[in-house]
């Protein structure tokens, strides 16, 4: 028995190889001159044959239908937790190509430039004057906290250890689509009544006197909506007013920060100041991460330019904190401390930008110049921007003009947003690292977009842009490029950048429509759109679409549902809240 | 247009030059092989799920490591090893599968031969009886078997999968067939 077995197998070798025809001529001739001779090992060829028939007859199941989403997902979500600049260079080439040139040549403007009036590189740095344990970086963990170096250090020697990598992006699995609430001007034209509407119910959580809103922004401790409205249908007026719709959350054991207190009693409307409606510039509103302060920038309608505002919930007043009349805010630096830092830019022939540092406790806000910061300026830098977590900055840069009689300043040669790490440099506060154009398919030469707005995904990755007013010549040979009509979207972690193909589709919004507001939510992927309608007459009430947008990629359209009453009056913009909005409506 | 029992692949709007190429190639590769490379393992795991769940894994490794393969002609062999490996790691956890010497008894560790939840999912009475044939024989055995007589795969072919050298493949699928071909005949499918 083993005999035979032992005399069969090598043949058994042959005739499985032979079901492929992996024989050579020599094995193929020793293989048919023994199967003359083997009944064996002709039934074990007969079997195999039959095997072989028999597996390749095997069902062939259909996949499920979700692989690709499944391995989209799951590529995103990898791709989501790893910085740009740590991606495969081969997926990135395009990048870093031709940009990485600009990028590192920008890089050398944008860093934060000594003052120039303080100290050069090398030289002793003045310690700023607050103390660095009032700065802490405990809502960016992956940012060190300000050092202060003693001032006989050199800053290359005392650069902080830090870590430019991007915080985990904000809970995108847990992120709703769906706002949580909007603003709506609602009722007969001769008797409107703005509302802080709650999305899921679509009742008023608050009433104010009716005008239109064209920016709104939620406190991210919910117990207020900020927004911009026009007073007046072309008067160009505008006012920035607040309205306290919550108590916020209440303290508890999980050590949630007390509420900030207000003179406010929920459901009042508080106007924050008069302004002039213009640039995206100017109807952007910034509130600080522990809600503090909401930074805003006003218009001066008698002609005195642009000015940085502050409002303080806790006082229940806004106060002007600049009186240059080029000033305009950026974000705030994400932190939770009792001390908090705002951008605030100037502009001019080339703008800067500076730091001003605010205590909580140090009274009432005064009026100070931008320039007289303890950091260094940003030479060159306007309106940073900054993701959520703080680790990613869209800001702008290039020459600035203003026409005789306009009030305000846009941009012209080479002027455009730009997108870069936000990595902190110690004494010299932050530098904005590995720049990029964020329009990577435009080139800006003499030509330059003037002004456009931008706003982050809570998650820190994804980015909207419309309203982008280019002022050359268009660059799509088949479609307007860029279009200030159309809304852009970017992702920082997959591409970092925005071209002609990243445009949201023109069938989302209904035709005729200005988007007036943006917001993504916290997936990256669902935007909640407040698209105006032309006024149909003199009589006619303002009236606009709050549309929530599933972004679908590639050829596949997005999905476009209604968020609100589809009744010829004005909904929205929306707002998404960063804490459990049922709990803080009391729902 | 569409083939029928293919997923279909949602290309994301990309970007720069060089990473269109990598989505267009990815995408190249995830509508050719997405299909077979589901039903390979799905035929080496048997649970459709899991199955699902590999062939996910599987071709999330290959989008990040696309850039290191070059040779066009290597692809399919080097997408199969990942799925190969990938459905290993998986019956590791699941504790299915010892260190595979082909010196060990055939029925040590074997998994239970009857058919689980897994049969829903192999519908018709050949197609369970050749599954349940299959599950008997040795993980090293059945993914040599299934590249073979399944994905039509030579021996050079199936030696890059597994790792192997050409002689090895050879004797390890003489070894493979006669187990089947013993499992075959249990299920009253082979002389």
């Amino acid at each position: 028995m083993t005999f035979d077995r032992d005399r069969h197998t090598p043949f058994e070798e042959l005739i499985s190889a032979s079901l492929h025809g992996d024989l050579t001529a020599d094995e193929r001739n020793r293989l048919d001159a023994h199967l003359d001779t083997c009944a064996t090992c002709r039934a074990t060829l007969a079997a195999f044959s039959d095997q072989r028939r028999i597996m390749s007859g095997l069902r062939h199941m259909p996949v499920p239908r979700d692989i690709g989403a499944r391995v989209r997902a799951g590529i995103e979500q990898e791709q989501s937790a790893r910085p740009w600049w740590k991606r495969p260079p081969a997926i990135f080439a395009g990048v870093g190509g031709g940009l990485a040139v600009v990028a590192g040549a920008l890089l050398a403007i944008v860093l934060l430039n000594n003052n120039p009036n303080d100290r050069d590189v090398g030289q002793a740095s003045p310690t700023p004057s607050l103390p660095a344990a009032s700065v802490s970086a405990t809502a960016v963990p992956t940012l060190a906290p300000l050092s202060t170096p003693a001032p006989t250090q050199p800053p290359a020697s005392v650069a902080p250890s830090i870590s430019a990598e991007p915080a985990p992006t904000a809970t995108p699995v847990e992120a709703s689509p769906e706002p949580d609430g909007y603003l709506a001007v609602t009722g007969p034209p001769d008797n409107q009544v703005m509302t802080v509407t709650d999305a899921a119910t679509r009742e008023p959580l608050a009433e104010a006197p009716a005008a239109v809103p064209i920016a709104a922004e939620l406190s991210p401790d919910g117990q207020w909506v900020a927004y911009i409205v026009d007073v007046g249908t072309g008067s160009g007026f505008t006012e920035i007013r607040a309205t306290r719709i919550t108590e916020g959350l209440s303290s508890d054991e999980s050590g949630a920060p007390t509420p900030i207190d207000s003179p406010v009693a929920v459901g009042e409307t508080i106007t924050l100041a008069e302004s002039v409606g213009g640039t995206p510039f100017v109807e952007h509103l910034f509130w600080s991460s522990d809600s503090q302060y909401l930074a805003f920038t006003a218009v001066s309608r008698d002609g005195g330019g642009t000015d940085v505002w502050i409002f303080e919930p806790s006082r229940g007043t806004a106060s002007r904190a600049t009186d240059t009349g080029t000033a305009y805010a950026g974000s705030w630096v994400p932190g939770d401390t009792e001390t908090s830092l705002l951008w605030i830019s100037t502009a001019g022939e080339t703008p800067d930008s500076y730091l001003r540092m605010f205590h909580d406790d140090a009274g009432a806000i005064g009026v100070a110049d931008p320039e007289d910061s303890e950091f260094p300026a940003a030479i060159n830098v306007f309106q940073p921007i900054l993701s959520p977590n703080g680790a990613l900055v869209i800001y702008w840069t290039g020459g600035m003009d203003r026409s005789e009689g306009e009030l305000e300043w846009t941009f012209s040669a080479q002027g455009g947003p730009w997108l870069a790490v936000n990595e902190q440099a110690g004494e010299r506060g932050y530098e904005f690292v590995d720049s990029r154009q964020l329009f990577s398919d435009v080139f800006l030469d003499r030509e330059a977009f003037t002004s456009a707005a931008i706003r982050w995904s809570p998650d820190s990755d994804a980015f909207a842009v419309w309203g982008a007013a280019w002022e050359g010549i268009p660059q799509g040979s088949e479609t307007l490029y860029p279009d200030p009509a159309r809304i852009y979207l970017g992702r920082a972690t997959r591409s970092g950048h925005i071209t002609i193909d990243t445009a949201l589709d023109v069938g989302d919004l209904p035709p005729d429509a200005t988007v007036v507001d943006v917001k993504i939510a916290g997936t990256g992927r669902h935007l909640a759109i407040t698209a105006r309608h032309p006024l149909g007459g003199t009589l006619s009430v303002p009236e606009a679409d709050l549309l929530l947008v599933t972004r679908n990629l590639g050829k596949l359209a997005d999905e476009v549902d209604s968020l609100a009453p589809n009744d010829g009056r004005w909904y929205g913009p929306a707002f998404y809240s960063e804490t459990d909005w049922a709990e803080l409506i009391g729902d | 247009m569409a083939v029928p029992g293919r997923a279909s692949w949602v290309q994301p709007a990309v970007t720069g030059r060089a990473e269109e190429d990598q989505e267009a190639r990815f995408a190249r590769l995830f509508e050719e092989f997405s299909a077979p490379i589901y039903n390979y393992v799905l035929r080496m795991v048997s649970d459709a799920d899991r199955a699902a769940d590999i062939t996910q894994d599987t071709f999330i490794k290959a989008y990040r490591k696309l850039d290191t393969v070059t040779d066009a002609a290597a692809t399919r062999s080097w997408l199969y090893r990942i799925a190969t490996n990938t459905a290993i790691d998986d019956m590791r956890r699941r504790r299915m599968v010892s260190p595979m010497r082909d010196d060990e008894p055939v029925f040590a560790n074997r998994p239970d031969p009857r058919p689980g939840p897994e049969a829903e999912v192999m519908a018709g009475t050949l197609d369970e009886r050749i599954q349940r044939a299959l599950m008997t024989l040795r993980p090293n055995h059945r993914q040599c078997l299934l590249l073979s007589d399944l994905e039509d795969m030579s021996a050079m072919q199936i030696g890059e999968v597994m790792g192997l050298s050409y002689a090895a493949v050879r004797t390890l699928l003489c070894r493979a067939r006669g187990e089947m071909r013993r499992a075959l005949a249990a299920e009253g499918l082979a002389r």
